[in-house]
């Protein structure tokens, strides 16, 4: 893939979900059933939109991308999206992004820890995607 | 309910601990209760929580309880409740403890305004836990919809009178402590003394109740309190963190150790004099014994502790020892935070007990005597366990009283 696609958009979409079916196996997802919904603030457009995953048993069953802020999600993760964006693109670790509260997280956070090694395997599939900011 | 934890005889009913402070909370309108006391933790987690905790009891239905992330799986495995109903907070955007109670209470609760019950007081216990000034603005600032009450008198009451369980419990942490004081006498016996530390003592006496099943030597007055010499008869005093202080021929050796047993606390003191005795050690000796005596066949339903202190101290008067004693006979306590004060929050002095407090069948007390005489260098510590019952008392430790020469 040579092109670059828009963060974000349903072609950048279509490739998270391509890549991570194929190099997270259900192993690697450590067989979880969960949710995370990604929602982004202070999108370009000056919207805000929320980047969700799912995974059944360790399967991704779900990515969406989209204006949709009503979703269930086990956790959810609240940024602008300049900040998102610069985890995604490695500037900013999101160790970093947590622990300086400028992203918010919401859920059990005794469960988040156990899907910290997880999110940032996601991250670096996401991170390796030619992508326009 | 299961019938073995009904059979355990260690068993106490959390779930309906929940229900009454629930029946509290709708008696005083309270519409959230936030506890935050280290004794409120241990009372409805019925788990150690070391770390600052709170836990937020809704109207109906489970507590839930929050505490610094690195100690929330342990205590959701330890605790009655579920590992979601036991929170981690953290140095995390959104995790922080004001941030993720407050939004607990209104989007998981769904309670956005009301009055929200909170423990606040002071206490001369380090570790008591009501909120702190911070803590108290962070929320009211986080939850603008609600009024902050005071409401610690409903755990109080709830908490008061000891169940079985809870008594048993007891029973157990005196039962290992005189388990250390066994260990102890037979180290410093036929001159095993020699040479010796009050810090060693104190590890002693540690080694052995730990194996007899204590979990901790509770006390934050440094564990075990280990006195010898000069060291037993502060002015006043009746705190002794073990030192390094050596063991000496001709002086006096106090051993006041501390266990926990599913967060009930054992505490029993007991006295030596390292031989030899002379006439004046012994009797002081005997004046100390025959106080905690008379002060044990005192205790009973209906008296209080100033009716105690009252009639201990026109005999140590008579006696001509008056001097010596530190004029109180009880601390308060209860499972693993409650301490020192007795009873309700209802006396003269706010958060001091209540001198006239009238005691019930089924309180638990310390029965704490201090003899203290530092021009001669000389004192002894009584501390016991006291179940107070209808006609009598019930001395949790079995360890015989005595002050004991040793080789």
């Amino acid at each position: 893939m040579a092109d670059k696609v828009r963060y974000l958009s349903p072609a950048w979409r279509d490739e998270v979900e391509k890549r991570f079916k194929q190099e997270l196996t259900p192993e690697k997802m450590k067989n979880l059933t969960t949710s995370v919904a990604f929602i982004y603030t202070n999108c370009p457009d000056g919207k805000t939109r929320c980047l969700y995953f799912r995974s059944v048993d360790g399967i991704i069953t779900e990515v969406a991308s989209d204006e949709d802020l009503s979703r269930e999600a086990e956790f959810v993760i609240t940024a602008d999206y300049d900040l998102f964006a610069r985890v995604t693109q490695g500037t900013l670790s999101s160790q970093r992004a947590l622990m300086s509260g400028k992203l918010k997280l919401k859920g059990n956070m005794v469960k988040a820890l156990k899907l910290a090694s997880l999110s940032d395997r996601m991250n670096k599939i996401m991170f390796r995607i030619p992508t326009e900011y | 309910m299961h019938a073995a934890a009904v059979n355990d005889p260690y068993f106490v009913d959390c779930p309906g601990r929940v229900k009454k402070i629930q029946e509290l909370m709708a008696r005083e309108n309270i519409d959230v209760y936030l506890g935050s006391r280290l004794r409120t933790l241990s009372f409805v987690t019925d788990a150690f929580c070391p770390w600052r905790s709170f836990v937020v009891i809704p109207p109906e239905g489970l507590p839930t309880a929050f505490t610094f992330v690195i100690d929330a799986a342990r205590i959701a495995d330890e605790s009655w409740l579920d590992e979601d109903h036991v929170l981690g907070y953290a140095p995390i955007g959104g995790m922080d403890q004001i941030t993720q109670i407050a939004e607990f209470i209104t989007d998981r609760l769904d309670i956005r305004k009301g009055r929200l019950g909170i423990e606040d007081g002071m206490s001369n216990y380090l570790p008591e836990g009501n909120l702190t000034h911070f803590e108290y603005e962070s929320f009211r600032a986080a939850l603008p919809g609600f009024e902050l009450v005071n409401a610690h008198p409903i755990v109080d009451a709830v908490s008061l009178i000891k169940d079985q369980g809870t008594i048993n419990r007891f029973r157990e942490a005196s039962r290992i402590v005189d388990q250390g004081h066994k260990a102890v006498l037979e180290a410093i016996s036929n001159g095993g003394w020699q040479g010796m530390t009050e810090t060693e003592i104190a590890g002693i006496a540690a080694l052995a109740m730990r194996k007899a099943g204590s979990v901790w030597e509770w006390s934050f007055t440094g564990g075990n309190e280990i006195a010898s010499g000069y060291r037993t008869g502060f002015a006043g005093g009746a705190c002794t963190p073990a030192t390094t202080h050596g063991l000496k021929r001709g002086e006096p050796l106090m051993v006041d150790i501390h266990a926990m047993f599913k967060l009930t606390l054992g505490d029993h003191a007991h006295n030596y004099l390292i031989a030899e005795a002379t006439d004046r050690q012994m009797w002081h000796a005997r004046n100390f014994t025959d106080i905690v005596s008379r002060t044990l066949e005192a205790y009973r339903a209906g008296v209080s502790p100033v009716s105690i202190a009252e009639r201990m101290m026109e005999f140590a008067e008579d006696r001509g020892f008056a001097e010596y004693m530190v004029p109180g006979f009880e601390h308060g306590i209860g499972m693993m935070g409650d301490e020192w004060r007795i009873g309700m929050n209802d006396g003269p002095l706010p958060y001091w007990t209540n001198p006239d407090h009238a005691y019930q069948e089924n309180e638990i007390v310390i029965c704490a005597l201090q003899y203290a005489c530092p021009q001669e260098g000389i004192g002894f510590r009584y501390e016991n366990p006291t179940l107070i019952l209808k006609d009598s008392c019930e001395p949790m430790s079995k360890y015989p009283l005595g002050v004991e020469v040793v080789e």
